[in-house]
């Protein structure tokens, strides 16, 4: 599944992350949403994919046994 | 007052679920086809209420001539009718779900404390807790709401039947606390073990302040629910969003224990070492019988 994060980019430099999105027409809509709010028309926004973790990929997973709740 | 926090979609309505769901051939998660009678009748509860979310105002307005009075009535009222915390702030723009219009100016969140205890009976009894919870949070805003609307101001309810505010801005503007690593806000006191219910309105009221007592510090060094976390589905690495550090939860991960399963998953918020000061003994002998099945505990036990 891609994973992609929507930044927002502020007219006075501060960048603040608007989430974390499963697809690219989910993260396209939610900016062209944002681009719509009169207040936001001075912010930029970029998508970028995500990197994967380093715990998400390292090898503690493979030792480990799923909850037994 | 358009919001501007896009609203991640709940139950079958997230399209992350859908999607793996479907790809399992089936119609709905099994979780939800799970629910016991008891989680099923707290689900209706708040679906019955959702139609009483708003109402008529009445015509008669009641003049406020000092507002911490009035705020200090209107938090009584909700400690009366059940809660455990009471919270008011100005409604904000990222309080609110992107694309929603709100007209009111503050928001009051009630919250009703889960008894801890339940981690000791299982993964059925914590959910049960949880949706109880959420059920009497449905019932304190939406009387709240209707008690306002009768001293003749506007007010809507918001909660599990329906709402357009964000938990969690919320929470930390009223000084509930800090977010936490795990994607829920952590209070002194509770830690994560805590339900909301939110009334939106424009009776004039007294604003709480925001109040950091560490956690985002502590969170960096714990790592406790990222440890003991099933699915692996807690970053190691935070964003920021306006200015504060936040975790976004790999829900790609997290569903295929929290939602692909029959069974609750809660650890995440259920092992935080926060708990510790509400619950010592039951915190204690919770994390006894994680480490004893294989999972980190904090670090001097």
């Amino acid at each position: 599944m891609e994973k992609l994060y929507v930044h927002e980019l502020r007219p006075d430099g501060e960048v603040s992350t608007v989430g974390l999105f499963y697809s690219r027409t989910e993260a396209e809509h939610i900016v062209a949403q944002l681009r719509s709010l009169p207040e936001k028309q001075n912010c930029r926004y970029e998508i970028v994919e995500a990197v994967a973790h380093s715990s998400s990929t390292s090898l503690r997973r493979a030792t480990r046994e799923p909850a037994k709740e | 007052m358009r919001g501007t926090t896009p609203r991640r979609e709940q139950g079958m309505a997230d399209p992350v679920l859908a999607s793996m769901v479907q790809a399992m051939g089936l119609e709905t998660a099994p979780h939800f086809a799970a629910a016991t009678p008891k989680i099923q009748a707290y689900r209706d509860r708040w679906a019955e209420l959702a139609k009483f979310r708003d109402g008529s105002v009445n015509v008669q307005r009641l003049q406020v001539n000092d507002t911490a009075e009035m705020t200090r009535r209107i938090k009584a009222k909700a400690l009366e009718l059940g809660a455990n915390m009471v919270g008011i702030c100005r409604l904000q723009p990222r309080m609110i779900d992107l694309g929603e219009d709100l007209p009111h100016e503050f928001v009051i969140v009630s919250c009703v404390t889960e008894d801890y205890e339940k981690v000791l009976h299982g993964a059925n009894a914590v959910e049960e807790e949880a949706m109880r919870t959420y059920a009497k949070c449905t019932e304190i805003a939406t009387e709240l709401a209707a008690h306002i609307r009768g001293m003749g101001y506007p007010a809507r309810a918001h909660h599990n039947g329906g709402s357009e505010v964000q938990a969690i801005p919320i929470f930390y503007q009223v000084g509930f606390g800090e977010l936490g690593r795990h994607g829920s806000l952590i209070n002194e006191k509770y830690g994560a073990s805590f339900r909301p219910g939110f009334v939106t309105t424009d009776l004039p009221l007294t604003e709480d302040k925001p109040r950091e007592f560490g956690v985002q510090d502590f969170c960096m060094n714990c790592n406790v629910c990222r440890r003991n976390c099933p699915g692996d589905a807690i970053p190691d690495d935070h964003v920021i969003t306006h200015g504060i550090k936040r975790w976004l939860i790999d829900l790609e991960k997290c569903y295929p224990y929290s939602r692909l399963r029959d069974e609750y998953c809660h650890l995440c918020v259920d092992v935080c070492p926060y708990n510790v000061k509400s619950h010592p003994d039951t915190y204690r002998h919770f994390m006894k019988e994680r480490k004893r099945i294989g999972y980190k505990t904090p670090k001097s036990w």
